[in-house]
């Protein structure tokens, strides 16, 4: 103490020094190196999706003066015709469609996982089914795709005709004609679709899940509520925002599918509005894929076209998902 | 980890022995019947696991549940068997998948699979001759090549997320996570756009710059989480013992946070590994070997199963298989080393993880 004293004393007599610059930048060269290149990689994001938009945008021009509006709601790909007729209104409603059974099967099945990894598993096999899960998400789409076009595709057309000889009354259901056989349609190629966006509804449920308030659930518990009644009263409302965002994302992962449900689809341009059953779908990513090796310099253009009308898309929702997610995760913030 | 106990009316008498026998009894006789059913009538397996299966499940443990915990048992005896058979649902699918993999592409296996090209292969050829030997060389230059680049460049993203009081950041972050969910065929259709607008030749280098945009946020994303681990005070001890920000980054977060800086490489390139549309979109394809990256054709093994998964001919269709098994082959690697290293390092720094956190 005393000499603290002494120090406060010996400083008081000398003269003040002159008030320092504070800054919170960077001081010596070295840093500001250091934080000009991070910052020029971290910027590297806007160029890069303002590249993308640029160059997708200059190569589209073509097709899209020349086709106008109709290219995004007409119903005719023709590269017969003089002057060429591109329209993907079935591909980009298809894509939606495939989309919606997607996330229809998936949430389910996604909310079921995470409960059960979070909730009802021993620590350790929860990690091991949780490996499962991410593994289930790193599988190459293209091992999908043989995988759905050999084994699943027979299994998921026997469903198929069941819910048409049982549920058939329901006009979702209804194909023209059971001759056709079930295979090739969007409920097939929604079902490849919900296991490749299981894993990401899942992680994204599993982690809400793990970091509710315990104390939360418990209290429901020592209130005299069931499992049941704790889920849908305490857990679902708190997680619901969350999972809501996951299933956007999802949902932005179903668009841009490409090679797996390339193979199990069968793309025509006739819109299918709801039949699902029916052999006869759309997706703009995979179009695109089935169109390019024989396209003509003119169809690149409408392709690339397409591909632009899918970025916007997918950039939107996933744009909309991550900050709804970012919400709903605020531990996540610095 | 799970519940606490449910609340029972007499919570001492939970469990008893005949509450164990009818909990036993309900997770056995469903399934019995059901195979009783099948083997019986003929029926449909898929019909009989809906139609049959499941509604007696749900019976047997509301009866159950019932019996136990009166009218509320039912309610989480139905959450239970939902949950369950749900999961379990996913779990069979993601079986299937491995197994059929290994079965059909063991076929293809052999050392010669590995090693050779496929020149002097046609469609029926026997799978003795030819394998994808070119595809894992390209492959690997292509993907190499990607990851030379994308490494440094996701890093230094998320060093700037982490380390920098900017603020851009949570633009930066929320437009990372939007270009997370890029549709690998819109990467292709860019580099093509650019290839095109530039008039450049297609090659295994517009391949790897189609892959560049789906890698980087994989790897910025996981790098910036393994950064946010090191404890800040290490971080401010370095500063405030006058270091600069790079030499505490380099010399006390950058060995720090070694392990998962590694895990984010390992998942970029599980990542882009597989991808199959920008390369089908940018790169030509050939039965030879080429190590040439910059011009000329060039085989991936994505590329490969694509080629020979349209095939009619069941020679063709099972080097897809064989292709593809590689291809899981090595997904697996790498996924299993980021299982690994996040082990090791979780049991390392669990006090520093919870202080992190705070």
């Amino acid at each position: 103490m005393g000499k603290l004293a002494f120090m406060s004393e010996s400083s008081v007599s000398k003269s003040v020094p002159e008030r320092r610059k504070l800054s919170a930048g960077p001081l010596s060269t070295g840093d500001k190196w250091f934080f000009r290149t991070t910052s020029i990689a971290a910027n590297f994001a806007f160029v890069l999706v303002a590249f993308i938009l640029v160059f997708l945008f200059i190569q589209a021009l073509p097709a899209l003066t020349s086709q106008g509006l109709p290219f995004v709601y007409g119903t005719e790909w023709n590269n017969q015709k003089d002057p060429i007729v591109m329209q993907i209104g079935p591909m980009i409603w298809g894509s939606l469609l495939i989309g919606a059974i997607g996330v229809i099967f998936a949430t389910p099945l996604a909310v079921s996982l995470a409960y059960l990894i979070v909730f009802m598993l021993p620590s350790r096999l929860a990690k091991v089914a949780t490996t499962l899960v991410d593994l289930l998400a790193a599988l190459p789409s293209v091992i999908i795709g043989l995988w759905g076009l050999f084994v699943f595709s027979p299994v998921a057309a026997e469903w198929a005709t069941i819910l048409n000889k049982y549920l058939g009354w329901i006009p979702i259901f209804q194909v023209k004609s059971a001759d056709n056989g079930f295979g090739g349609s969007p409920f097939i190629a929604g079902w490849i679709v919900a296991i490749m966006i299981v894993p990401i509804i899942t992680s994204i449920t599993r982690e809400v899940f793990s970091q509710l308030d315990r104390d939360l659930i418990n209290g429901a518990l020592a209130l005299g509520g069931s499992k049941f009644s704790t889920f849908r009263r305490v857990i679902f409302p708190t997680s619901a925002g969350a999972v809501v965002g996951g299933i956007l994302l999802g949902l932005g992962r179903a668009l841009g599918e490409t090679v797996a449900i390339y193979y199990v689809l069968q793309i025509t341009f006739n819109i299918n509005w709801a039949q699902i059953l029916e052999p006869n779908g759309g997706a703009v990513a995979s179009m695109i894929l089935s169109k390019f090796g024989e396209a003509t310099q003119d169809e690149v253009s409408g392709l690339i076209a397409a591909g632009l009308v899918l970025f916007i898309l997918t950039l939107g929702i996933n744009f909309i998902a991550s900050i709804i997610v970012n919400r709903a995760q605020p531990w996540r913030k610095n | 980890m799970s519940f606490a106990p449910r609340p029972a009316v007499q919570p001492w008498a939970r469990v008893n022995t005949a509450r164990r026998i009818q909990i036993l009894l309900a997770s056995v006789l469903p399934l019995a019947a059901t195979v009783l059913i099948i083997i019986l009538t003929g029926l449909d397996k898929n019909m009989a696991l809906l139609g049959v299966f499941l509604p007696l499940q749900l019976i047997a443990a509301a009866v159950v549940g019932f019996n136990a915990f009166g009218k509320r048992g039912v309610g989480d005896a139905a959450l239970i068997v939902l949950v369950i058979f749900f999961a379990t649902f996913v779990l069979v699918l993601l079986a299937s998948v491995v197994v059929s993999l290994v079965s059909q592409g063991a076929q293809a296996m052999s050392w010669g699979f590995f090693t050779t090209n496929n020149r002097y292969v046609s469609n029926t050829t026997s799978l003795e001759y030819g394998g994808v030997g070119h595809a894992i060389i390209g492959t690997l230059l292509v993907v190499g090549l990607t990851t030379v680049v994308t490494v440094p460049l996701g890093i230094a993203m998320a060093i700037y997320l982490t380390q920098s009081q900017s603020k851009t950041k949570g633009v930066i972050r929320t437009l990372t996570q939007a270009i997370s969910g890029l549709p690998s065929v819109v990467a292709g259709l860019f580099i093509l756009s650019i290839a095109i607008t530039l008039d450049w030749q297609k090659s295994g280098l517009l391949g790897s710059m189609a892959l560049l945009p789906l890698m980087l946020p994989t790897v910025a994303r996981v790098a910036e989480e393994a950064l946010r681990l090191v404890p800040v005070d290490l971080r401010y001890a370095a500063l405030a013992l006058g270091a600069p920000n790079y030499r505490a980054f380099f010399q006390v977060i950058l060995p720090a946070a070694k392990s998962g800086l590694v895990t984010a490489i390992l998942l970029g390139v599980a990542r882009i590994i597989g991808e199959t549309a920008p390369l089908i979109l940018t790169v030509p394809i050939s039965n030879g070997t080429s190590w040439d990256l910059f011009s000329g054709e060039i085989m991936t093994l994505p590329a490969y199963v694509y080629n020979y998964l349209g095939s009619a001919f069941v020679p063709s269709q099972n080097r897809a298989w064989g292709a593809a098994l590689v291809l899981m082959i090595l997904v697996a690697i790498l996924f299993g080393t980021t299982r690994i290293l996040s082990r090791s390092k979780s049991l390392k720094s669990k006090p520093t993880k919870e202080k992190a956190s705070k």
